[in-house]
C-alpha cells in the first residue's frame, strides 16, 4: 500500500522507546524475580505448532502407496478427465513440455502432473500390512507428492513422521457401522466450518474451545507472569480463512502477532505526551478503550481484547527487537515451481515468527507455548494441479526452513523441544470431480521434530480403490476414507509429550476413552 | 446531551399506534405481537408496543431515534439523512428509500475506469477499482438502504477478489455486486436464480463446466457449490424451527436438513452449466463449454452473462435431495432440473429463519429472540400479500421490528452487534460529509490485520470474514451462550490496527494520494463541527448523536470533553484559532471512533 497513512515504523520507533522507558523498570524488575526460573527454561521448556492446512488437503495425492495393486487402483481412478490429477509413479522423469508422456501418452503441458516427475519414494521403517483383498506383495512400498522433496529428505533423516488416515470420530467405526448407522459420528462431517471445529477443538467440543488452548490451561502455570504469551497465533497477512479455535481454552487466549520485526501492533494514539496538543488525550483515551463497567457483554468483551493488546506489546516487541531473536534464520522465499516467480512464503514467514517467540521464551520467562500457523486454501474441487502442488510445495519448503532455524536459536538446537504437525479440514474424496476432488474425513498428516520418532508411518495404511465388482475396500465408503485414528488419539499423543497428564487429556477428549490406545507412539 | 435518552418514543405513541391498524404494515407488528406473547414475551411486548414506530406522525421521529435506526439500515446517519427521517418517518423513509432508483452500476463504473486508461491495469489495480466504486456508492449513493442490505446480501452469497480467476475478472465481480443491488429488495427465489447462474459464483464455487457422473471411471459431479448453497445461503445445516430454534431428536440430538446423499443429488443438478456464448459449443477443439488455461472464458461476454446450459453435460440420472426426487430420464433437461432444485431450496421452511436471522445479524442484533426471528421468518414466508420470499418486506420487517426500535431492549447486555471495520470509516466519511478529491475513492485493500482486516466483496472463503456461529471463546458473551460473528476480526493485532488507521483517516484523511499529491484523497474539513469547537459539549453532543445516536455513556461524554478542553484556543491569529479547533474536533471524533460504545452498536 501507499504510506498515505501514519508512518508505521516511525510511529512505532517513537512508541517504542517509550514504552521501554516508561516499563524498563518493572521488565527489569520481574526478569530479576524471574531469573532462576528463566534459567531453567532452556532445559524445561516445550512448544507444540499446529500447522493447519485450510480447506482440506488430497491426502490421497500426498502420501501414496505405490504397491501394483493400490498404484493400478488409484492411477485409474484419477487420471480421468481434461485436468487429469493423477500422479506419476516413482522414477519417471518429467516430461519435458511439449514432449509426449511415456506414462500417459498424453503431450506434457504446463501444471500437469507429467511435467512434474514421479511421485518420491519413502520407506517406513516398520512395514505395513498388505490389505485382505488385494494382490500386494509385501513390503507394501509409499511414496510422497513430487514437490515434497524437502519431506523425503526430513523423513529419511528421522525427524519426519506420517499418521496415516486420521480424523474426528467418536468411536472406532468400521464401514457397516457407519452404512448401518449404528454407531455416533461427528455432527456435520464434510463441512468445513464444522470440522475446522473438530479438528481444532477434538470431537466432543466442536465450538467453544481447542485442544491447543486447553492443554495451554493445564501448562500456562509454568509461564509466570507472562500466560499471555502460552498461545500464540502468527496471522500473516494472508491468513486463508477460516475458523481458528485451536489456541482457545477455558483461560488461555489465543494471542494474535504479526509477522515480521515487529510482533505486536502498537497503539500510537497512547504512546506520547501529548496528542495534537493535548496532554490529557493519551492518558484517557488508554483508559476509555479499556472499559471494563457497562451495561453491554460486547463492550465489555471488546476492552478486554484492547487491554491485552496493550499490555502484552511492550515486552513482546522489545524482546524480539534484540538477540537471540534477531538472529533467528529468515524465511526463504518462495519460488513458483510452475512459473518460477519468486514470492514470500507466508507459511514460512509465520513460521520465523513462532522460533522468534520460541527464542524469546527464557528472556519472557515461558515454558510451555502452543503456535497455530496456516496455510490454504486446499479446498481444490476445481484445476487441483493448479493449487494443491504448489500449496505443497511451500508447506514443504517451510517445514525444512523451520527445522533449520530450530537447529540454532542462540546457538542452541532446540529440534527436540519443538514438535510440529499438520491439521486440515478434513481430507477429499478418492474419486474426482471434473478436475479436482470434493470433501472427505480421513486424512494423513505429517508430525516433525527430534523428540518424533521419524522415518515411519503410524497407523495402518488404508486399502486403495472404490468397491468395484468382488473387490470392497474396508476402508472407504463411497470415495470417502473412513479414519483409522481419531483426531482426539493424535492430539493426546501430542498433549502426553507436551507435559498434559492422562487425567487432563481425559477431560479435554471425553471420546478418549472409547479407543483402545490413547498415545500412538510417534513422539 | 443526556445519555441514554429513550429516543422519544414515549408513551404519547401508545394511542396512535392503535389508531394506525390499517396501515399496510401492521400485519408485522400484529403478528410480533401474537408471537412475542405466544413465547412469554409479555414484558417487552409491552415495551415494544409503546415504543413502535410503526405509528409515529413522520415529525415525531427524534434526532437521536433516526440515528439509532440510520446506523442499522445505512452507512451512517448524516445530518440530512437524519432530516430525511424525522421528516418521512421510519417507515416512510424505508418506502422511499425501496422505491428509489438503484443509484449507479458498478460494472460500467469499473468498465469506465479499465477503458480511460492508456494501458489495461494489472490485476490488484483492477481489484482497486472494484473498491473505488464500492467506496464511492457506499459513502454518497442516496439509496443507503439498497446500499446496506447489498453488503448484507454480500456476507452471505458470498464470493471473494481473493480468488486468483476473479481477480482476472473484476467486471464479472462488479456486476454481481450490482446483481445483489438489482435485488436487494427483489423476490429471494430471483436472487438465488441470479447468483446460481452468475460465472463468478460458477468460478467460485467451481461447478461452471461440472461434469455429470461417470460410473465407468468413478468420476462424480464437483459438490462444492450444492453443499455451501444449502450450508450457507438457503436452509443451513440444522432444522429450524420459525423461531430460529433448532430441532432436536428425541435424544435431543440437532436434526441435520441434509446429508451427504442429499449433496450428491443437488451435485448432480448443477452439471452441464458453463460459459455463454452467442453461439455456444459444446464439445471439439473450439467448444465454449470448457475454460482455458487460467480458467477465463472464450468470450469477456461470459464474464458477465449467466451461464448457460449445455444440456450434453447434464446428468441424466435420478437425483434425489431434500425429500425431492427428479427422476431419471433420457433427455437431458439441465434448466427443467434446475428450476425443480432451486424451487425446493427456496420452498424449503428453514430458509425463512435461516435468511431472516442473517439479515437481523448484519443489520441490527447478533443474538435476535427467537420471536424477532420468528417475526421476520414470518414475513419471508407471506409478505401479507400471499408472496414467499419478498426480501424488501423482510429487510422492513427486520428494521421495523419491535425488538429493533425499542430502546429500551437496547440498553440489555446482550443487545448489539460490533460495527464491521468497514462501516465504521464508511460512518466518519458519511457524518462528517468527506469528499474524494480525485472522484474515484481511492481507497486501498484493507484487508491486512494492522488495517481493517476487511475489504469490501474479499473475504477470505465462502464463510465469509466471519461466521454465522462464531464465539469469541472466553468472554462473556460466549459464557451466555451468545454469538458475535464479527468478533472473529477482533484480534491483539486488529484493534491496534483499527485504532492507528482511525487515527490516520482522521487526522490526515482516507485513500492513497492523487498523483503528484502527498494527501490522502478523502479528506474533510469538519467544518460543522469546527463552528462548535468553542463549545466543547456542543460539539461531543453532535458526535453523540452521529455516531452514537445519543447513546454515549455520560462517562464519556465527560472524558471527551475534558480532553477537548484541554486545547486552548489562542485569541489570534485566525490561523491558530483554526488549527485549535480543527485539533479539537479530531480529538473529539477519534475518541469517539476509538470507544468501544461506538464500536458496538446498539
Amino acid at each position: 500500500m501507499t504510506m498515505s497513512f501514519i508512518d508505521r515504523r516511525g510511529v512505532l520507533k517513537a512508541g517504542g522507546a517509550l514504552t521501554l522507558l516508561g516499563s524498563a523498570g518493572a521488565f527489569a524488575t520481574q526478569l530479576a524475580a524471574a531469573g532462576e526460573a528463566a534459567a531453567q527454561a532452556a532445559t524445561n521448556y516445550k512448544a507444540l505448532v499446529c500447522i493447519y492446512m485450510f480447506g482440506g488437503n488430497d491426502a490421497h495425492n500426498t502420501l501414496l502407496a505405490t504397491d501394483t495393486d493400490s498404484w493400478g487402483r488409484y492411477f485409474a481412478a484419477r487420471n480421468i478427465g481434461f485436468s487429469p490429477i493423477a500422479l506419476m509413479p516413482p522414477g519417471t522423469a518429467p516430461t519435458p513440455i511439449g514432449q509426449v508422456s511415456p506414462v500417459t501418452g498424453r503431450v506434457s503441458q504446463p501444471y500437469t502432473p507429467e511435467s512434474w516427475g514421479g511421485v518420491l519414494p519413502i520407506v517406513p521403517a516398520t512395514s505395513q500390512p498388505v490389505p485382505p483383498a488385494t494382490s500386494a506383495t509385501p513390503p507394501r512400498t509409499f511414496a510422497l507428492h513430487p514437490f515434497l522433496g524437502p519431506l523425503q529428505t526430513l523423513f529419511n533423516s528421522g525427524r519426519l513422521a506420517v499418521v496415516a488416515n486420521v480424523g474426528p470420530l467418536i468411536q472406532p467405526t468400521t464401514k457397516a457401522q457407519y452404512i448401518a448407522k449404528s454407531v455416533p459420528v461427528p455432527t456435520s462431517l464434510f463441512s468445513h466450518f464444522d470440522q475446522q471445529g473438530a479438528w481444532q477443538g477434538g470431537t466432543e467440543t466442536p465450538s467453544n474451545a481447542g485442544w491447543g488452548g486447553a492443554m495451554g490451561d493445564y501448562v500456562s502455570g509454568m509461564n509466570g507472569a507472562n500466560t499471555v504469551f502460552t498461545a500464540i497465533a502468527p496471522s500473516g497477512n494472508a491468513a486463508p480463512g477460516g475458523l481458528s479455535l485451536f489456541l482457545s481454552g477455558l483461560t488461555v487466549r489465543s494471542y494474535a502477532i504479526a509477522t515480521g520485526p515487529i510482533p505486536a501492533d502498537v497503539i500510537s494514539a497512547i504512546q506520547g505526551s501529548s496528542l495534537l496538543t493535548s496532554n490529557l488525550a493519551p492518558s484517557t483515551i488508554a483508559s476509555l478503550i479499556q472499559p471494563t463497567g457497562s451495561t453491554s457483554n460486547m463492550i465489555n468483551d471488546y476492552g478486554a481484547i484492547v487491554s491485552r493488546s496493550i499490555n502484552a506489546a511492550g515486552s513482546i516487541n522489545t524482546a524480539t527487537a534484540a538477540a537471540p531473536a534477531t538472529n533467528v534464520q529468515a524465511a526463504p522465499a518462495y519460488t513458483n515451481p510452475f512459473n518460477g516467480v519468486s514470492s514470500p512464503n507466508s507459511l514460512a514467514q509465520q513460521l520465523q515468527a513462532v522460533a522468534q517467540q520460541i527464542a524469546n521464551a527464557p528472556q519472557l520467562g515461558v515454558n510451555r507455548q502452543v503456535f497455530f500457523v496456516s496455510i490454504g486454501p486446499f479446498d481444490t474441487h476445481h484445476s487441483q494441479n493448479l493449487g494443491q502442488p504448489d500449496l505443497l510445495g511451500q508447506v514443504a519448503q517451510a517445514l525444512a526452513y523451520f527445522d533449520s532455524a530450530l537447529s540454532n536459536i542462540g546457538g542452541a538446537d532446540l529440534r527436540n523441544v519443538v514438535t510440529t504437525f499438520t491439521a486440515s479440514d478434513f481430507g477429499r474424496s478418492f474419486t474426482m470431480n471434473d478436475s479436482g476432488t470434493d470433501h472427505g474425513w480421513g486424512s494423513h498428516h505429517f508430525v516433525m521434530g527430534a523428540a518424533v520418532k521419524g522415518g515411519d508411518i503410524y497407523g495402518q495404511y488404508p486399502t486403495i480403490g472404490v468397491d468395484a465388482g468382488s473387490f470392497y475396500n474396508p476402508d472407504i465408503v463411497g470415495s470417502t476414507l473412513i479414519p483409522k485414528f481419531s483426531v482426539d488419539q493424535y492430539a493426546a499423543t501430542l498433549g502426553t509429550w507436551f507435559g498434559v497428564s492422562d487425567s487432563q487429556l481425559a477431560v479435554i477428549f471425553p471420546n478418549l476413552k472409547n479407543f483402545d490406545s490413547a498415545n500412538l507412539g510417534f513422539v | 446531551m443526556l445519555g441514554r435518552t429513550n429516543g422519544g418514543f414515549g408513551d404519547e405513541w401508545f394511542p396512535r399506534m392503535s389508531e394506525r391498524t390499517s396501515n399496510s404494515l401492521a400485519p408485522v407488528g400484529l403478528a410480533a405481537l401474537a408471537v412475542a406473547g405466544a413465547v412469554g414475551g409479555a414484558a417487552v411486548v409491552s415495551k415494544a408496543f409503546k415504543s413502535s414506530p410503526l405509528g409515529a406522525a413522520p415529525s415525531s421521529v427524534s434526532p437521536a431515534s433516526a440515528a439509532r435506526f440510520l446506523t442499522q439500515a445505512s452507512f451512517g446517519a448524516t445530518d440530512s439523512s437524519i432530516a430525511d427521517v424525522r421528516s418521512a418517518g421510519i417507515q416512510g423513509w424505508i418506502a422511499n428509500q425501496q422505491a428509489m432508483p438503484i443509484s449507479g452500476s458498478h460494472l460500467a463504473y469499473v468498465q469506465n475506469r479499465i477503458n480511460s486508461r492508456r494501458t489495461s491495469p494489472n490485476k490488484a489495480a483492477k481489484a482497486l477499482l472494484f473498491n473505488e466504486s464500492f467506496w464511492l456508492q457506499a459513502v454518497t449513493a442516496p439509496d443507503q438502504l439498497r446500499q446496506r442490505v447489498k453488503f448484507a446480501l454480500s456476507e452471505i452469497f458470498v464470493i471473494s477478489i481473493l480468488n486468483a480467476t476473479l481477480q482476472y475478472a473484476i467486471t464479472g465481480a462488479a456486476n454481481y455486486y450490482d446483481i445483489l443491488a438489482a435485488n436487494a429488495f427483489g423476490n429471494f427465489r430471483t436472487l438465488l436464480e441470479q447468483v446460481t447462474l452468475n460465472p463468478m459464483m460458477g468460478v467460485y464455487l467451481t461447478y461452471f463446466a461440472n461434469l455429470p457422473a461417470n460410473p465407468a471411471t468413478g468420476r462424480h459431479p464437483d459438490e462444492n457449490y450444492a453443499r455451501e448453497v444449502m450450508q450457507l445461503m438457503t436452509v443451513g445445516l440444522y432444522k429450524l424451527n420459525q423461531d430460529g430454534t433448532v430441532q432436536t431428536d428425541t435424544d435431543g440430538n440437532p436434526v441435520a436438513t441434509y446429508s451427504h446423499d442429499d449433496i450428491a443429488g443437488l451435485a448432480a443438478v448443477f452439471t452441464g452449466f458453463s460459459w455463454y456464448s452467442a453461439n455456444p459449443v459444446a464439445t471439439g477443439p473450439n467448444n465454449t463449454f470448457y475454460p482455458k488455461l487460467g480458467l477465463l472464458p472464450v468470450d469477456p461476454a461470459a464474464i458477465i452473462n449467466p451461464m448457460i446450459p449445455y444440456p450434453v453435460y447434464h446428468q441424466t440420472t435420478a437425483k434425489s435431495f431434500l425429500g425431492v426426487t427428479i427422476p431419471a430420464s433420457t433427455t437431458p433437461d439441465p434448466v427443467g432440473d434446475l428450476k425443480i432444485a432451486l424451487d425446493t431450496l427456496f420452498n424449503h421452511s428453514n430458509v425463512g429463519p435461516f435468511f431472516g436471522k442473517q439479515l437481523i445479524q448484519r443489520l441490527v442484533t447478533s443474538n435476535p429472540s427467537p420471536a424477532y426471528i420468528s417475526r421476520v421468518a414470518g414475513v419471508f414466508n407471506d409478505d401479507g400479500t400471499g408472496v414467499r420470499g419478498n426480501i424488501g418486506a423482510v429487510v422492513k420487517a427486520v428494521l421495523l421490528d419491535p425488538e429493533a426500535r425499542d430502546d429500551t431492549v437496547a440498553t440489555s447486555a446482550t443487545f448489539g452487534k460490533l460495527r464491521e471495520p468497514i462501516v465504521r470509516v464508511a460512518n466518519w466519511a458519511r457524518a462528517f460529509n468527506a469528499s474524494s478529491t480525485t472522484g474515484f475513492w481511492t481507497v486501498p485493500n484493507t484487508s491486512a490485520p494492522m488495517l481493517l482486516d476487511q475489504t469490501a466483496l474479499t473475504a477470505p472463503s465462502v464463510f465469509n470474514f466471519f461466521a454465522l456461529g462464531y464465539t469469541p471463546p472466553g468472554t462473556s458473551t460466549s459464557a451466555a451462550g451468545l454469538v458475535a460473528p464479527e468478533f472473529q476480526v477482533v484480534n491483539e493485532i486488529s484493534v491496534a490496527g483499527y485504532l492507528n488507521f482511525m487515527e490516520s483517516v482522521i487526522t490526515i484523511g482516507l485513500g492513497s494520494p492523487p498523483p503528484g499529491s502527498r494527501v490522502p484523497d478523502i479528506r474533510t474539513t469538519y467544518a460543522n463541527e469546527v463552528a462548535l469547537a468553542n463549545t466543547p459539549a456542543d460539539l461531543v453532543a453532535r458526535l453523540n448523536l452521529l455516531l452514537l445516536n445519543g447513546q454515549m455513556s455520560v462517562a464519556l461524554q465527560n472524558q471527551i470533553i475534558n480532553v477537548v478542553s484541554s486545547v486552548s484556543v489562542p485569541a489570534s491569529p485566525p490561523a491558530a484559532i483554526g488549527t485549535a479547533l480543527a485539533q479539537r474536533v479530531q480529538l473529539a471524533a477519534f475518541m469517539t471512533f476509538a470507544s468501544p460504545e461506538y464500536i458496538v452498536q446498539r
